[in-house]
């Protein structure tokens, strides 16, 4: 199921055009938001929230209209802004129970979520601690908490591994991760890293100074056009490269003993040709994959039009 | 990383707001158990019934004075000379820095500090509205603040009813319960107006703390110091300073409107505290719809100003 469906969603700051005509459907899911700084990331969530009225276009959250129906949003979705915040003069689990409170909770059961959600967040030990006394990768933590705390069916994190050291990058990853695809919570990641993208998320909508310039899965944003092979053979072979361009495969790069090639047929006939190829020139096969490329290229490409 | 004990099984979104309470009471209730908890707020809760105390241990001398000796006149002059209601006139204009005080210990940080700490994105993300925050901020100060402004007038007003009723506190004013109950309300509203408003203009407590502080003193200042410069201006004599034009000028402050409130509402314009004859004139109370109006007024234009700086994010046009 779709969770947001958005329809030339314009937004401006005075002349600063931070979104234009974006349209999109978010899918069910982690989908990372992908972007470089000022691409429109945290506009288009912020937008969602109601935050931001648009100039122009429109857009649904989980059936609910953007604009109109901002409070029946806010109620179904949980939100980790891209900043540090905590509300002042209360302690961890004060902070989330209020959080969850706000989120439509009843008193006791927003204490005993607050209390679970902690624990899960790994903020158990530190729950009773004034949120003002916690580390950067605590308030991180505790933002997530916050925004989960009420049961939302949408997560928006905005910039979850801001400020971060590779441990505790590591650790929120995994956290975003298990959300989504072990508690079933739909979540929508921004960042404009690449890998946290790569590392916990499924689809991806590359965002570049307020336009969509790709949407998909990421295994198919990595796919590279023409559906080639990399065969990796024993050792580099000069007689392996002839061979295969005499049963009509193009060799698109070789790096070591690793030979791309793509063939104008299936990409089936394409190994086969490729396994002839290496048995004419008497060398060993290690390793037949379709090739992809890095998820930065698949980025660069879309971004760079 | 996550523990066993961790259960996101069930969910409540689709049961809407129903279980809980609304945003405002939320934040509200949070507002209360914070001032609640302070220890300051119940020290300066007492230190503003100071007027009270020692009106009640004067009365509790003279009457037993009285006993003591039946012939004595002590008693009867100085229940002749007091009028009940004025002694909350006193009661609450003696005690304006107290409620300052207070409305500055609760209210100085109740949007500044959520501003320096961006906790309006915590809150506005959740389903409560502008409206809701600002309402259950507000209400977060008013009713603490009316607990600190009527506690002491109620317990003065339970004392004198249960010793005084023969001493005409009833026939002086029958109306003086409702008359206090719509003051404190309204005192109390004045003040978490303008420091909320005040509040959220600033990231800091602490200024909005100072900001609020020196609009008290310099509007004092500048009220009794255009006082002042009308009565030599126009030569009127000191006796006649408490009526006509002079006394506008006294009501032209923060405390002054909250006198001119009080006088309005307690329908006086005050006799010398603790029946003692002063030597200065009383000044008159206001035009009603001035003082109201006044007070409604600047109430209003804090609470405008508060609502337009609400915001989750900041937009840069």
């Amino acid at each position: 199921m779709d969770v947001a469906e958005i329809q030339g969603l314009t937004v401006r700051y005075g002349r600063f055009t931070a979104l234009e005509s974006f349209t999109a459907v978010v899918p069910g899911g982690c989908v990372g938001l992908l972007g470089p700084n000022g691409a429109g990331k945290s506009t288009f969530i912020r937008t969602l929230l109601g935050f931001v009225q648009p100039a122009a276009g429109r857009g649904t959250v989980l059936g609910h209209e953007v604009g109109r129906d901002d409070l029946a949003i806010r109620r179904a979705v949980g939100y980790m802004p891209e900043q540090d915040c905590h509300i002042p003069g209360l302690s961890a689990v004060q902070y989330v129970a209020l959080a969850g409170e706000l989120g439509g909770l009843s008193k006791a059961q927003a204490v005993r979520r607050a209390h679970e959600v902690l624990e899960y967040c790994g903020l158990g030990e530190a729950r009773y601690r004034m949120v003002e006394t916690y580390s950067t990768g605590m308030k991180q933590r505790i933002k997530l908490a916050q925004a989960l705390v009420h049961g939302p069916r949408l997560l928006l994190l905005d910039e979850p591994t801001n400020g971060l050291d590779p441990i505790g990058r590591e650790e929120m990853l995994q956290l975003v991760r298990s959300i989504s695809h072990e508690k079933n919570v739909n979540v929508l990641v921004s960042s404009h890293l690449l890998p946290d993208i790569e590392r916990t998320c499924d689809e991806a909508i590359v965002l570049f100074q307020g336009r969509l310039r790709a949407q998909g899965r990421i295994d198919d944003l990595k796919r590279v056009e023409g559906a080639p092979y990399e065969i990796e053979l024993r050792e580099a072979s000069g007689a392996f490269v002839r061979c295969a361009a005499e049963e009509g495969l193009q060799v698109l790069g070789a790096e070591h003993a690793v030979y791309r090639l793509r063939g104008d047929g299936a990409p089936e006939d394409t190994v086969a040709r490729a396994f002839r190829a290496a048995r004419s020139a008497g060398v060993q096969v290690r390793r037949a994959v379709p090739a992809v490329r890095s998820l930065e290229d698949a980025f660069l490409e879309a971004i760079s039009g | 990383m996550a523990s066993p004990v961790a259960d996101l099984s069930y969910r409540d979104v689709e049961a809407g707001g129903g279980p809980g309470s609304p945003g405002w009471l939320v934040l509200a209730r949070m507002g209360w158990r914070s001032a609640f908890s302070k220890r300051a707020f119940w020290v300066l809760t007492v230190v503003g019934g100071w007027y009270y105390l020692i009106l009640l241990a004067i009365l509790y001398f003279i009457e037993q004075a009285n006993l003591a000796d039946e012939t004595s006149r002590l008693a009867s002059e100085f229940f002749g000379r007091i009028v009940w209601r004025d002694q909350f006139l006193h009661g609450f204009a003696f005690s304006h820095l107290v409620w300052l005080s207070i409305a500055l210990l609760l209210g100085a940080g109740a949007i500044a500090n959520d501003n320096r700490a961006n906790a309006l994105l915590v809150y506005l993300s959740k389903p409560c509205r502008k409206v809701d925050y600002l309402f259950g901020k507000w209400l977060g100060v008013f009713v603490p603040l009316c607990v600190a402004m009527g506690l002491p007038m109620l317990v003065f007003f339970a004392y004198c009813v249960l010793n005084f009723r023969e001493r005409g506190f009833f026939d002086d004013d029958p109306l003086l319960l409702g008359r206090v109950l719509v003051l404190v309300p309204m005192a109390a509203a004045f003040h978490t107006s303008i420091v909320i408003g005040i509040s959220s203009l600033f990231n800091q407590g602490r200024l909005a703390g100072a900001a609020y502080a020196g609009l008290y003193f310099i509007s004092g200042f500048f009220s009794q110091l255009m006082l002042i410069i009308f009565l030599r201006a126009t030569a009127t004599p000191l006796e006649q300073m408490g009526s006509g034009q002079a006394q506008t000028f006294f009501y032209l402050s923060v405390d002054g409107l909250l006198t001119g409130l009080a006088k309005v509402l307690l329908a006086t314009d005050g006799t010398p505290p603790f029946g003692i004859p002063a030597r200065t004139p009383q000044i008159a109370a206001p035009d009603p719809w001035m003082a109201l109006g006044g007070v409604v007024l600047v109430a209003a234009v804090a609470v405008f100003v508060a609502w337009r700086r609400i915001r989750a994010v900041e937009v840069v046009k």
